[in-house]
């Protein structure tokens, strides 16, 4: 397997979904290794993006590319080195969390030495080893989570995309999730895509990427984009933004 | 292909079916009530019809007719004072026949001359007034054997029923009861296993993952159709030890019909499941397309023959229709493969059509 990592590309994506305009000329580049956020309000095309970038939506217009050190690739070569955790409750809730791991191992054609390497050190990086046989209703939203990332995680994809994982998730248990990610980061060579309507979690990201009503409004570094905005929060940002549509 | 993920599939979908008490009991005790509704309930011959007598003859060959009617079994008598009364009797429900026979009945009952009873019958509920049409042939017969001896007629027709020669209900009934469990389990249970993965979300992660739709099908069929083949086994062991019909064709034969007909509707089911995408949807399809017709339109209670015309050529794109009359022929005929084989032939189409069908519209992505 190649080790250098893959950067993402997107140019002028269209897509209607029935009758909603759902993107409209999306511009968007992710860089390899690094946490990127999609900051956006509820409606503003941050899951029609991803699933655009899994291959689960076709784009009316526009261009996704997949590009790795020695060139472009095509989606169903990256198909085994991406990952997707969708924003629903996807998870079984009537299989435990060992029956989970299993389950995906098979689906993701792990050898037996990878699955149990890798197995070891998912449940160890989320501390989930001793509830390994808990069935997934009767977890905590933070150790659901945190399951259906470990989930994702088990084929060693080099793109991450998680739509807003953190929904619903009490304040301490999002901090250990952020966590997470940062613990990953550090381990592998692996861009990690996660969209969010909490504002806050913008500044956890290394570069963030504002969307609203399915166009790019800004992206850069979270402490850059503010102190150009001359804002304390990505609130009062998109509070700006706000304001300019409304006035006429 | 690969076999390993179809087989991992399954084995999640086995979890779900085992863990959740719904599928379970749903799965475990349908075919027991079935059994027990279809096989007890349903009678199609009437005993000890109430009848009500009016008799102003009061005669020996009045008595002699009453006698008749109550020695076959099928009537019991309920003795009125007046023809009033006997109306009366059929208004409240408390007898479904009335007869009457006036003053002159035995006075009249000589050669060459004419003697007559008057029958009434409460046609509002038609299938029983069929049934009781069907026995006063039968009764006129033997009271004029009675009256006159057994020369009296110079035709005499001899009734034989062949392959039930009780004319036993189960006999009728039972062979189709496979159909109307698997209808159930299969059309039903499939109809929710996908449309529940798209429902809660789990589809978009499935989907995400290298498993191909040919594995996540099939991988979700498998448990349902071991489910089904054990019902029908289920069936098949009651239909010998507790109702006794006879089974007269080839064990081999029927069972590859049952796995047949259980595989053309896991394809209804998975159409359903793959075209809706509701659990919801889903179910009240399948009890259209599905339950309804397999215990209405497929002659398991009303026989085909004598539908309308369009519902008679409608019935042919029923999967039940074949396997229903297949499956009597094997029981209580003895039909040989080749009798069979126009059903067989139709079953087959239909499965294959059922499966291109639901292979086809099974989408790859979440495109609404």
């Amino acid at each position: 397997m190649n080790t250098s990592g893959v950067s993402l590309k997107v140019t002028g994506l269209f897509k209607k979904l029935r009758q909603t305009q759902a993107l409209q000329g999306l511009d968007m580049t992710f860089e390899s290794g690094l946490i990127h956020g999609i900051i956006g309000p509820e409606g503003a095309g941050k899951t029609t993006l991803l699933r655009h970038l899994m291959g689960l939506l076709h784009a009316d217009r526009g261009e996704i590319q997949y590009r790795r050190q020695d060139g472009d690739i095509s989606f169903s070569e990256l198909r085994q080195n991406i990952a997707y955790m969708p924003q629903t409750q996807s998870l079984y809730p009537e299989l435990s969390i060992h029956e989970h791991l299993e389950f995906f191992r098979t689906l993701y054609q792990l050898s037996d030495q990878d699955y149990a390497e890798r197995r070891r050190a998912l449940l160890q990086m989320s501390r989930l080893e001793e509830f390994t046989e808990r069935l997934a209703s009767e977890l905590s939203g933070g150790m659901y989570k945190k399951l259906g990332l470990i989930c994702s995680l088990l084929a060693s994809p080099l793109v991450l995309l998680l739509d807003e994982p953190t929904n619903g998730v009490d304040p301490l248990s999002r901090r250990d999730f952020w966590q997470l990610l940062y613990d990953l980061q550090k381990s592998e060579d692996i861009l990690i895509l996660v969209t969010t309507s909490y504002m806050d979690e913008a500044l956890k990201c290394q570069k963030v990427h504002l969307l609203f009503d399915g166009k790019t409004l800004l992206e850069g570094q979270p402490d850059a984009i503010l102190q150009q905005k001359k804002c304390k929060s990505f609130d009062e940002v998109f509070l700006q933004y706000d304001a300019l549509e409304e006035s006429p | 292909m690969r076999l390993r993920s179809v087989w991992a599939v399954a084995k999640k979908e086995v979890f779900h079916i085992v863990r959740d008490p719904f599928t379970l009991a749903l799965a475990m005790g349908m075919p027991v009530i079935m059994v027990i509704f279809f096989g007890y309930a349903i009678e199609f011959n009437m005993k000890q019809i109430s009848l009500a007598v009016f008799d102003s003859s009061k005669s020996q060959s009045s008595r002699q007719l009453q006698k008749t009617f109550v020695s076959s079994s099928y009537f019991q008598s309920l003795a009125v004072l007046s023809p009033a009364e006997a109306i009366q009797a059929l208004d409240e429900g408390r007898a479904h026949a009335a007869l009457l026979i006036p003053p002159a009945y035995a006075e009249n009952l000589r050669p060459r001359s004419e003697s007559s009873v008057q029958i009434l019958i409460d046609g509002a509920d038609n299938s029983s007034a069929g049934s009781i049409l069907g026995y006063l042939g039968g009764i006129q017969q033997k009271v004029l054997s009675a009256e006159f001896g057994p020369y009296s007629e110079p035709i005499t027709v001899q009734t034989r029923f062949l392959f039930n020669s009780e004319l036993n209900s189960r006999w009728f009934v039972v062979p189709g009861l496979s159909a109307a469990i698997i209808a159930i389990l299969s059309i039903l249970l499939t109809a929710l296993t996908v449309a529940r993965e798209w429902e809660n979300g789990s589809m978009e992660l499935l989907l995400s993952t290298p498993v191909r739709p040919v594995e996540i099908i099939l991988g979700k069929l498998l448990p349902y159709s071991v489910m089904g083949l054990v019902a029908v086994f289920f069936v098949f062991i009651m239909s010998q030890i507790v109702f006794a019909v006879p089974f007269r064709g080839n064990f081999l034969v029927y069972l590859l019909a049952c796995l047949i007909f259980l595989s053309t509707y896991l394809a209804q089911g998975l159409l359903i499941s793959v075209v809706t995408r509701k659990q919801q949807l889903s179910m009240q399809m399948a009890m259209l397309s599905g339950l309804l017709p397999t215990i209405l339109l497929s002659g398991f209670i009303f026989p085909v023959e004598h539908m309308p015309r369009f519902f008679y050529y409608l019935t042919m794109i029923l999967p039940a229709r074949w396997f229903i009359s297949l499956s009597r022929d094997l029981f209580l005929k003895g039909a040989s493969l080749q009798n069979i084989l126009p059903g067989f032939l139709a079953l087959c189409a239909l499965f294959v059509l059922m499966m291109v069908l639901a292979t086809r519209k099974f989408k790859k992505d979440v495109e609404p």
